[in-house]
Protein backbone atom coordinates (compact mmCIF):
# COMPACT_ATOMS: atom_id res chain seq x y z
CA UNK A 1 0.00 0.00 0.00
CA UNK A 2 2.98 2.06 0.83
CA UNK A 3 4.56 1.54 -2.49
CA UNK A 4 1.60 1.89 -4.34
CA UNK A 5 1.36 5.51 -2.61
CA UNK A 6 4.77 6.27 -3.68
CA UNK A 7 4.33 5.53 -7.09
CA UNK A 8 1.18 7.62 -6.93
CA UNK A 9 3.71 10.78 -6.05
CA UNK A 10 6.29 9.67 -8.55
CA UNK A 11 3.54 9.82 -11.31
CA UNK A 12 1.92 13.45 -10.00
CA UNK A 13 5.43 14.79 -9.86
CA UNK A 14 6.47 13.53 -12.87
CA UNK A 15 3.23 14.71 -14.72
CA UNK A 16 3.87 18.23 -13.16
CA UNK A 17 7.22 18.05 -14.53
CA UNK A 18 6.19 17.29 -17.70
CA UNK A 19 2.97 19.80 -17.75
CA UNK A 20 5.38 22.77 -17.29
CA UNK A 21 7.59 21.53 -19.94
CA UNK A 22 5.26 21.26 -22.37
CA UNK A 23 4.09 24.77 -21.35
CA UNK A 24 2.58 27.32 -23.64
CA UNK A 25 4.87 29.58 -25.23
CA UNK A 26 5.07 28.84 -28.74
CA UNK A 27 7.18 31.65 -30.98
CA UNK A 28 6.87 31.37 -34.59
CA UNK A 29 7.96 33.77 -37.49
CA UNK A 30 4.89 35.05 -39.70
CA UNK A 31 4.56 36.95 -42.39
CA UNK A 32 4.75 40.73 -41.63
CA UNK A 33 1.54 41.56 -44.03
CA UNK A 34 -0.50 38.64 -42.09
CA UNK A 35 -3.19 40.51 -40.25
CA UNK A 36 -2.70 39.07 -36.44
CA UNK A 37 -5.21 40.99 -34.00
CA UNK A 38 -4.91 39.71 -30.63
CA UNK A 39 -5.92 42.80 -28.28
CA UNK A 40 -7.52 45.47 -30.56
CA UNK A 41 -5.12 47.83 -29.93
CA UNK A 42 -3.16 49.31 -32.33
CA UNK A 43 -1.24 47.08 -34.50
CA UNK A 44 0.98 46.89 -37.34
CA UNK A 45 -2.02 46.05 -39.64
CA UNK A 46 -3.37 49.30 -38.88
CA UNK A 47 -0.24 50.96 -39.50
CA UNK A 48 0.21 49.17 -42.71
CA UNK A 49 -3.30 50.01 -44.01
CA UNK A 50 -2.67 53.78 -42.98
CA UNK A 51 0.73 53.95 -44.90
CA UNK A 52 -0.57 52.28 -47.96
CA UNK A 53 -3.86 54.74 -47.93
CA UNK A 54 -1.23 57.74 -47.71
CA UNK A 55 1.35 56.14 -50.18
CA UNK A 56 -1.77 56.17 -52.89
CA UNK A 57 -2.97 59.26 -52.14
CA UNK A 58 0.00 61.15 -51.81
CA UNK A 59 1.65 59.23 -55.34
CA UNK A 60 -1.68 59.82 -56.95
CA UNK A 61 -2.67 63.10 -56.45
CA UNK A 62 -2.11 66.18 -58.50
CA UNK A 63 0.68 68.31 -56.56
CA UNK A 64 3.09 66.65 -57.48
CA UNK A 65 2.64 67.01 -61.55
CA UNK A 66 2.16 70.97 -60.81
CA UNK A 67 5.49 71.01 -59.29
CA UNK A 68 7.09 69.35 -62.17
CA UNK A 69 5.66 71.01 -64.37
CA UNK A 70 6.43 74.22 -63.16
CA UNK A 71 10.16 73.76 -62.46
CA UNK A 72 11.25 71.93 -65.85
CA UNK A 73 10.77 68.42 -64.51
CA UNK A 74 12.75 68.54 -61.14
CA UNK A 75 11.00 66.81 -58.12
CA UNK A 76 9.91 68.45 -55.27
CA UNK A 77 11.84 68.36 -52.48
CA UNK A 78 10.36 67.10 -48.73
CA UNK A 79 10.88 67.31 -45.02
CA UNK A 80 9.55 65.10 -43.06
CA UNK A 81 8.14 67.07 -39.89
CA UNK A 82 6.63 66.21 -36.55
CA UNK A 83 3.66 63.81 -36.48
CA UNK A 84 1.85 63.67 -34.10
CA UNK A 85 0.04 61.11 -31.89
CA UNK A 86 -3.17 62.72 -30.36
CA UNK A 87 -4.37 59.41 -29.22
CA UNK A 88 -5.04 57.78 -25.48
CA UNK A 89 -2.85 54.62 -26.65
CA UNK A 90 0.96 55.26 -27.26
CA UNK A 91 1.35 54.86 -30.74
CA UNK A 92 5.00 54.89 -32.59
CA UNK A 93 3.75 56.77 -35.69
CA UNK A 94 7.50 56.58 -37.09
CA UNK A 95 6.02 52.98 -38.52
CA UNK A 96 4.45 54.51 -41.56
CA UNK A 97 5.90 57.74 -41.62
CA UNK A 98 8.89 56.11 -42.29
CA UNK A 99 7.15 53.48 -44.84
CA UNK A 100 5.41 57.08 -46.54
CA UNK A 101 8.65 58.23 -46.22
CA UNK A 102 10.19 55.35 -48.25
CA UNK A 103 7.48 54.94 -50.75
CA UNK A 104 8.75 58.74 -51.59
CA UNK A 105 12.20 57.60 -51.96
CA UNK A 106 12.23 54.72 -53.84
CA UNK A 107 9.42 56.31 -56.70
CA UNK A 108 11.93 58.68 -56.94
CA UNK A 109 9.12 61.25 -57.68
CA UNK A 110 10.14 63.07 -54.58
CA UNK A 111 13.54 64.03 -53.21
CA UNK A 112 13.74 63.83 -49.18
CA UNK A 113 16.31 65.71 -47.17
CA UNK A 114 16.57 64.82 -43.98
CA UNK A 115 15.16 65.43 -41.16
CA UNK A 116 16.37 68.21 -38.23
CA UNK A 117 17.23 65.26 -35.73
CA UNK A 118 19.35 63.85 -38.66
CA UNK A 119 20.70 66.62 -39.95
CA UNK A 120 22.42 67.27 -36.81
CA UNK A 121 24.34 64.38 -37.02
CA UNK A 122 25.47 64.83 -40.20
CA UNK A 123 26.54 68.15 -40.20
CA UNK A 124 29.03 67.07 -37.08
CA UNK A 125 30.16 64.78 -39.14
CA UNK A 126 30.99 67.01 -42.11
CA UNK A 127 32.41 69.76 -39.61
CA UNK A 128 34.58 66.96 -38.24
CA UNK A 129 35.68 66.03 -41.78
CA UNK A 130 37.08 69.81 -42.08
CA UNK A 131 38.67 69.43 -39.52
CA UNK A 132 40.36 65.58 -40.23
CA UNK A 133 39.54 64.22 -43.51
CA UNK A 134 42.04 64.26 -46.35
CA UNK A 135 41.15 67.99 -48.53
CA UNK A 136 39.99 66.31 -51.65
CA UNK A 137 37.98 63.94 -49.62
CA UNK A 138 35.75 66.27 -47.74
CA UNK A 139 32.29 66.89 -47.77
CA UNK A 140 32.05 70.92 -48.75
CA UNK A 141 29.59 72.79 -46.71
CA UNK A 142 26.38 74.99 -48.05
CA UNK A 143 25.58 72.14 -50.67
CA UNK A 144 22.52 71.00 -48.53
CA UNK A 145 19.23 70.94 -50.43
CA UNK A 146 16.48 73.18 -48.93
CA UNK A 147 13.52 71.70 -48.34
CA UNK A 148 9.91 72.92 -50.70
CA UNK A 149 7.89 70.91 -48.45
CA UNK A 150 7.13 69.98 -44.66
CA UNK A 151 5.25 66.59 -44.29
CA UNK A 152 3.44 67.27 -41.09
CA UNK A 153 0.55 65.48 -39.36
CA UNK A 154 -1.68 63.50 -36.51
CA UNK A 155 -3.04 60.58 -35.57
CA UNK A 156 -6.11 61.26 -33.43
CA UNK A 157 -8.99 58.12 -31.53
CA UNK A 158 -12.04 57.73 -30.17
CA UNK A 159 -13.29 55.34 -27.93
CA UNK A 160 -17.01 54.11 -27.14
CA UNK A 161 -17.62 51.52 -25.09
CA UNK A 162 -20.15 49.53 -22.84
CA UNK A 163 -20.25 46.38 -20.71
CA UNK A 164 -23.20 44.69 -20.11
CA UNK A 165 -23.50 41.60 -17.68
CA UNK A 166 -26.37 38.72 -17.59
CA UNK A 167 -27.00 36.33 -15.09
CA UNK A 168 -23.21 36.87 -13.81
CA UNK A 169 -21.37 36.45 -17.07
CA UNK A 170 -19.87 40.51 -18.41
CA UNK A 171 -19.78 40.88 -22.11
CA UNK A 172 -17.85 44.11 -23.35
CA UNK A 173 -18.21 45.92 -26.68
CA UNK A 174 -16.08 48.84 -27.49
CA UNK A 175 -15.05 50.96 -30.60
CA UNK A 176 -12.09 52.59 -31.76
CA UNK A 177 -11.94 55.04 -34.33
CA UNK A 178 -8.50 56.30 -35.57
CA UNK A 179 -7.72 59.29 -37.98
CA UNK A 180 -4.34 59.79 -39.62
CA UNK A 181 -4.11 63.03 -41.42
CA UNK A 182 -1.33 63.96 -43.55
CA UNK A 183 -0.42 67.00 -45.28
CA UNK A 184 2.32 68.76 -47.07
CA UNK A 185 3.07 72.43 -46.79
CA UNK A 186 4.48 74.68 -48.96
CA UNK A 187 7.51 76.02 -46.66
CA UNK A 188 7.34 79.62 -48.16
CA UNK A 189 3.47 80.06 -48.33
CA UNK A 190 2.19 77.55 -46.30
CA UNK A 191 -0.27 76.48 -48.45
CA UNK A 192 -1.23 73.09 -47.95
CA UNK A 193 -0.68 71.31 -51.37
CA UNK A 194 -1.65 67.66 -50.40
CA UNK A 195 -4.05 67.07 -47.40
CA UNK A 196 -4.43 62.82 -46.92
CA UNK A 197 -6.44 61.09 -44.54
CA UNK A 198 -7.20 57.41 -43.42
CA UNK A 199 -9.48 56.82 -40.96
CA UNK A 200 -9.89 53.06 -39.04
CA UNK A 201 -12.29 51.57 -36.84
CA UNK A 202 -12.42 48.77 -35.09
CA UNK A 203 -14.63 46.77 -33.44
CA UNK A 204 -13.91 44.93 -30.45
CA UNK A 205 -16.19 42.25 -28.54
CA UNK A 206 -15.31 39.82 -25.52
CA UNK A 207 -18.02 37.49 -25.15
CA UNK A 208 -18.31 35.59 -21.46
CA UNK A 209 -16.92 31.82 -21.67
CA UNK A 210 -16.24 32.20 -24.90
CA UNK A 211 -19.20 32.54 -26.48
CA UNK B 1 -52.33 38.02 -17.00
CA UNK B 2 -49.08 36.17 -16.29
CA UNK B 3 -48.40 35.42 -19.90
CA UNK B 4 -49.00 39.54 -20.31
CA UNK B 5 -46.50 39.96 -17.59
CA UNK B 6 -43.96 37.95 -18.98
CA UNK B 7 -44.40 39.02 -22.32
CA UNK B 8 -43.85 42.89 -21.52
CA UNK B 9 -41.01 41.67 -19.27
CA UNK B 10 -39.54 40.41 -22.42
CA UNK B 11 -40.43 43.43 -24.53
CA UNK B 12 -38.39 46.06 -21.84
CA UNK B 13 -35.62 43.23 -22.07
CA UNK B 14 -35.11 43.45 -25.68
CA UNK B 15 -35.54 46.91 -25.29
CA UNK B 16 -32.85 47.45 -22.80
CA UNK B 17 -30.30 45.49 -24.51
CA UNK B 18 -27.44 47.12 -26.20
CA UNK B 19 -27.73 47.78 -30.05
CA UNK B 20 -25.57 44.98 -31.83
CA UNK B 21 -23.14 45.94 -34.11
CA UNK B 22 -24.02 43.94 -37.25
CA UNK B 23 -21.29 45.55 -39.97
CA UNK B 24 -19.05 42.88 -41.80
CA UNK B 25 -15.68 43.26 -40.82
CA UNK B 26 -13.50 44.58 -44.13
CA UNK B 27 -10.21 42.73 -43.17
CA UNK B 28 -9.92 39.71 -40.04
CA UNK B 29 -7.31 37.61 -38.83
CA UNK B 30 -4.57 35.86 -40.95
CA UNK B 31 -5.62 37.86 -44.29
CA UNK B 32 -3.22 39.66 -45.69
CA UNK B 33 -2.59 43.49 -45.75
CA UNK B 34 -2.65 44.62 -49.87
CA UNK B 35 0.81 46.29 -50.68
CA UNK B 36 1.71 49.37 -51.83
CA UNK B 37 4.86 48.48 -54.05
CA UNK B 38 2.40 48.59 -56.73
CA UNK B 39 1.71 51.98 -56.46
CA UNK B 40 5.13 53.16 -55.51
CA UNK B 41 5.86 51.26 -58.83
CA UNK B 42 3.73 53.06 -61.07
CA UNK B 43 4.75 56.73 -59.67
CA UNK B 44 8.33 55.18 -60.11
CA UNK B 45 7.54 55.37 -63.80
CA UNK B 46 5.82 58.19 -64.47
CA UNK B 47 8.62 60.02 -62.30
CA UNK B 48 11.15 58.45 -64.90
CA UNK B 49 8.94 59.26 -67.83
CA UNK B 50 8.35 62.93 -67.26
CA UNK B 51 11.87 63.50 -65.99
CA UNK B 52 13.15 62.30 -69.30
CA UNK B 53 11.08 63.99 -71.49
CA UNK B 54 11.74 67.49 -69.36
CA UNK B 55 15.54 66.25 -69.31
CA UNK B 56 15.26 66.64 -73.38
CA UNK B 57 13.31 69.06 -73.13
CA UNK B 58 15.49 71.56 -71.14
CA UNK B 59 18.71 70.28 -72.79
CA UNK B 60 17.75 71.41 -76.20
CA UNK B 61 16.29 74.62 -74.86
CA UNK B 62 19.41 75.10 -72.92
CA UNK B 63 21.67 74.77 -76.01
CA UNK B 64 19.62 77.15 -78.36
CA UNK B 65 19.52 79.73 -75.59
CA UNK B 66 23.30 79.86 -75.46
CA UNK B 67 24.01 80.12 -79.02
CA UNK B 68 24.41 83.41 -80.83
CA UNK B 69 23.75 85.09 -77.44
CA UNK B 70 25.16 87.97 -75.92
CA UNK B 71 28.22 87.96 -73.30
CA UNK B 72 25.43 89.49 -70.44
CA UNK B 73 22.71 87.70 -71.19
CA UNK B 74 24.72 84.13 -71.69
CA UNK B 75 25.69 84.95 -68.18
CA UNK B 76 22.49 85.19 -66.70
CA UNK B 77 21.09 82.74 -68.29
CA UNK B 78 23.83 80.13 -67.02
CA UNK B 79 23.88 81.72 -63.50
CA UNK B 80 19.83 81.53 -63.61
CA UNK B 81 18.74 84.96 -63.57
CA UNK B 82 16.29 86.35 -66.32
CA UNK B 83 17.69 89.88 -67.62
CA UNK B 84 16.41 92.74 -69.66
CA UNK B 85 16.67 91.61 -73.22
CA UNK B 86 16.56 87.68 -73.25
CA UNK B 87 14.10 86.17 -75.78
CA UNK B 88 11.31 83.85 -75.02
CA UNK B 89 14.17 80.53 -74.96
CA UNK B 90 16.25 82.59 -73.17
CA UNK B 91 13.89 83.27 -70.32
CA UNK B 92 12.64 79.38 -70.24
CA UNK B 93 16.22 78.43 -70.41
CA UNK B 94 17.08 80.84 -67.57
CA UNK B 95 14.02 79.95 -65.16
CA UNK B 96 14.47 76.05 -65.86
CA UNK B 97 11.46 75.33 -67.36
CA UNK B 98 9.55 74.00 -70.37
CA UNK B 99 6.59 76.00 -71.85
CA UNK B 100 4.14 74.25 -69.89
CA UNK B 101 5.36 75.88 -66.72
CA UNK B 102 3.85 79.24 -68.56
CA UNK B 103 0.54 80.63 -69.77
CA UNK B 104 1.36 82.33 -72.96
CA UNK B 105 -0.20 85.29 -74.74
CA UNK B 106 0.47 86.79 -77.58
CA UNK B 107 -0.60 90.40 -79.19
CA UNK B 108 0.82 91.39 -82.03
CA UNK B 109 4.69 91.99 -80.97
CA UNK B 110 4.19 91.91 -77.82
CA UNK B 111 4.06 88.99 -75.32
CA UNK B 112 3.37 87.73 -71.91
CA UNK B 113 4.41 85.09 -70.17
CA UNK B 114 2.60 84.09 -66.47
CA UNK B 115 2.55 81.14 -64.16
CA UNK B 116 0.61 78.53 -65.56
CA UNK B 117 -0.44 77.57 -62.09
CA UNK B 118 -0.49 80.66 -59.66
CA UNK B 119 0.02 77.87 -56.63
CA UNK B 120 3.54 77.00 -58.24
CA UNK B 121 5.23 79.75 -60.03
CA UNK B 122 8.05 79.42 -61.91
CA UNK B 123 10.90 80.74 -60.23
CA UNK B 124 14.87 81.74 -61.26
CA UNK B 125 17.98 82.78 -59.13
CA UNK B 126 16.38 85.59 -57.88
CA UNK B 127 12.58 85.54 -56.60
CA UNK B 128 9.09 83.67 -57.72
CA UNK B 129 8.44 84.99 -61.09
CA UNK B 130 5.16 86.77 -61.22
CA UNK B 131 5.18 87.53 -64.75
CA UNK B 132 7.63 88.47 -67.84
CA UNK B 133 6.64 91.03 -71.17
CA UNK B 134 8.42 90.12 -74.35
CA UNK B 135 7.82 93.09 -77.02
CA UNK B 136 9.51 91.56 -80.63
CA UNK B 137 10.64 88.65 -78.53
CA UNK B 138 12.90 90.47 -75.99
CA UNK B 139 12.40 91.14 -72.47
CA UNK B 140 11.40 94.30 -71.70
CA UNK B 141 9.65 94.02 -68.24
CA UNK B 142 9.89 91.17 -65.72
CA UNK B 143 8.34 90.99 -61.93
CA UNK B 144 9.02 88.72 -59.33
CA UNK B 145 6.29 87.97 -55.90
CA UNK B 146 8.58 89.43 -52.95
CA UNK B 147 7.48 89.83 -49.25
CA UNK B 148 6.58 93.57 -49.75
CA UNK B 149 4.47 93.00 -52.95
CA UNK B 150 5.55 92.61 -56.97
CA UNK B 151 8.69 93.96 -57.74
CA UNK B 152 9.06 95.55 -61.19
CA UNK B 153 12.30 94.94 -63.03
CA UNK B 154 12.19 97.71 -66.17
CA UNK B 155 15.49 98.51 -66.68
CA UNK B 156 19.30 96.32 -65.97
CA UNK B 157 19.54 98.41 -63.12
CA UNK B 158 16.72 97.24 -61.28
CA UNK B 159 17.98 93.71 -61.02
CA UNK B 160 21.22 95.18 -58.99
CA UNK B 161 21.77 94.77 -55.39
CA UNK B 162 21.44 98.49 -55.67
CA UNK B 163 18.51 98.28 -57.89
CA UNK B 164 16.49 95.67 -55.05
CA UNK B 165 17.69 97.24 -52.23
CA UNK B 166 15.98 100.51 -53.47
CA UNK B 167 12.52 99.27 -55.03
CA UNK B 168 12.55 96.88 -51.62
CA UNK B 169 13.02 100.37 -49.55
CA UNK B 170 10.11 102.07 -51.66
CA UNK B 171 7.76 99.22 -50.93
CA UNK B 172 8.74 99.47 -47.33
CA UNK B 173 8.20 103.01 -47.10
CA UNK B 174 4.70 102.75 -48.42
CA UNK B 175 4.21 100.28 -45.82
CA UNK B 176 5.31 102.68 -43.22
CA UNK B 177 3.27 105.59 -44.58
CA UNK B 178 0.22 103.32 -44.48
CA UNK B 179 1.32 102.75 -40.42
CA UNK B 180 1.85 106.18 -39.98
CA UNK B 181 -1.88 107.16 -41.10
CA UNK B 182 -3.65 104.55 -39.67
CA UNK B 183 -1.85 105.65 -36.12
CA UNK B 184 0.27 102.76 -36.03
CA UNK B 185 3.66 104.08 -34.96
CA UNK B 186 5.61 101.25 -34.03
CA UNK B 187 4.73 99.13 -37.09
CA UNK B 188 5.86 102.27 -38.95
CA UNK B 189 8.84 103.16 -37.15
CA UNK B 190 9.84 99.68 -38.23
CA UNK B 191 9.24 99.74 -41.69
CA UNK B 192 11.04 103.20 -41.48
CA UNK B 193 14.22 101.80 -39.62
CA UNK B 194 14.07 99.15 -42.91
CA UNK B 195 14.28 101.68 -45.00
CA UNK B 196 17.31 103.38 -43.38
CA UNK B 197 19.20 100.18 -43.04
CA UNK B 198 18.85 99.36 -46.97
CA UNK B 199 18.91 103.38 -48.32
CA UNK B 200 21.22 105.00 -45.35
CA UNK B 201 21.37 108.11 -47.59
CA UNK B 202 18.47 109.44 -47.49
CA UNK B 203 17.35 112.29 -45.75
CA UNK B 204 13.64 111.74 -46.00
CA UNK B 205 13.19 108.99 -43.87
CA UNK B 206 15.39 110.41 -41.38
CA UNK B 207 12.94 113.16 -41.39
CA UNK B 208 10.35 110.70 -40.69
CA UNK B 209 11.62 108.67 -37.84
CA UNK B 210 11.89 111.78 -36.21
CA UNK B 211 8.57 112.64 -36.65
CA UNK B 212 7.05 109.06 -35.62
CA UNK B 213 9.55 109.30 -33.08
CA UNK B 214 8.20 113.24 -32.21
CA UNK B 215 4.51 111.81 -32.19
CA UNK B 216 5.32 108.66 -30.28
CA UNK B 217 6.51 111.43 -27.39
CA UNK B 218 9.86 109.92 -27.59
CA UNK B 219 11.75 113.70 -27.98
CA UNK B 220 15.33 112.53 -27.35
CA UNK B 221 15.54 109.98 -30.02
CA UNK B 222 13.64 112.69 -31.98
CA UNK B 223 15.75 115.49 -31.35
CA UNK B 224 18.52 113.21 -32.53
CA UNK B 225 16.81 112.15 -35.59
CA UNK B 226 16.09 116.01 -36.17
CA UNK B 227 19.72 116.93 -36.09
CA UNK B 228 20.99 114.02 -38.14
CA UNK B 229 18.47 114.88 -40.74
CA UNK B 230 19.75 118.19 -40.86
CA UNK B 231 23.10 117.16 -41.42
CA UNK B 232 22.57 114.82 -44.10
CA UNK B 233 20.92 117.74 -45.86
CA UNK B 234 23.91 119.67 -45.79
CA UNK B 235 25.88 116.62 -46.67
CA UNK B 236 23.00 117.01 -49.84
CA UNK B 237 23.00 120.34 -50.86
CA UNK B 238 26.38 120.00 -50.98
CA UNK B 239 26.17 117.60 -53.83
CA UNK B 240 23.74 119.10 -55.29
CA UNK B 241 22.43 122.37 -54.49
CA UNK B 242 19.13 123.57 -54.79
CA UNK B 243 17.18 120.95 -56.29
CA UNK B 244 16.83 118.75 -53.23
CA UNK B 245 16.74 121.62 -50.90
CA UNK B 246 13.99 123.39 -52.59
CA UNK B 247 11.86 120.14 -52.44
CA UNK B 248 13.07 119.72 -49.24
CA UNK B 249 11.98 123.25 -47.59
CA UNK B 250 9.64 122.37 -46.18
CA UNK B 251 10.98 119.39 -44.26
CA UNK B 252 13.94 121.58 -43.39
CA UNK B 253 11.67 124.49 -41.86
CA UNK B 254 9.34 121.87 -39.83
CA UNK B 255 12.64 120.34 -38.35
CA UNK B 256 14.30 123.11 -37.54
CA UNK B 257 11.00 124.34 -35.64
CA UNK B 258 10.89 120.75 -33.78
CA UNK B 259 14.27 120.89 -32.86
CA UNK B 260 13.96 124.56 -31.04
CA UNK B 261 11.03 123.45 -29.36
CA UNK B 262 12.20 120.27 -28.39
CA UNK B 263 15.53 121.32 -26.92
CA UNK B 264 13.59 123.63 -25.30
CA UNK B 265 11.33 120.65 -23.28
CA UNK B 266 14.27 118.26 -22.52
CA UNK B 267 16.30 121.06 -21.22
Amino acid sequence: MKVRRREAAVALALAAVLAVGCSNKHVSRIEPDTVTDLSGAWNDTDSRLVANALIEQSLTDPWLSRYTTAHGGSTPTVIVGSFRNRSSEHIPVNTFVNDLENAYINSGAVTVVASDAERDQIRAERDDQQEFARADTRARLGQELGANYVLQGELSSLEDEESTTYLGATRNEKIVFYQVDARLVDLESNAVVWSGQHKIKKYIERKPFGL
Amino acid sequence: MNRYLMLGSLLVLVACVPKKVDEQPIIENNQRVPDASATVAAASAQAERDRAAAADAREDIQAEALVDCAPEICDAVVRGELAIGMNEVQVLAATRTTEDAWAIRKAGPSMVMAPGDERVVPSDFVGNVAMVQLADNRVSRYAYTESQGVRMVEDPADATTEGRAAALADQLEREGDEFAARGDLDAALDRYDRVSVLVPTDPMIDYKIAAVLDKALRPYEALIQYQLFLHRLNLETIEAEGAAAAQLAEAIALAQQRIVILERQTR
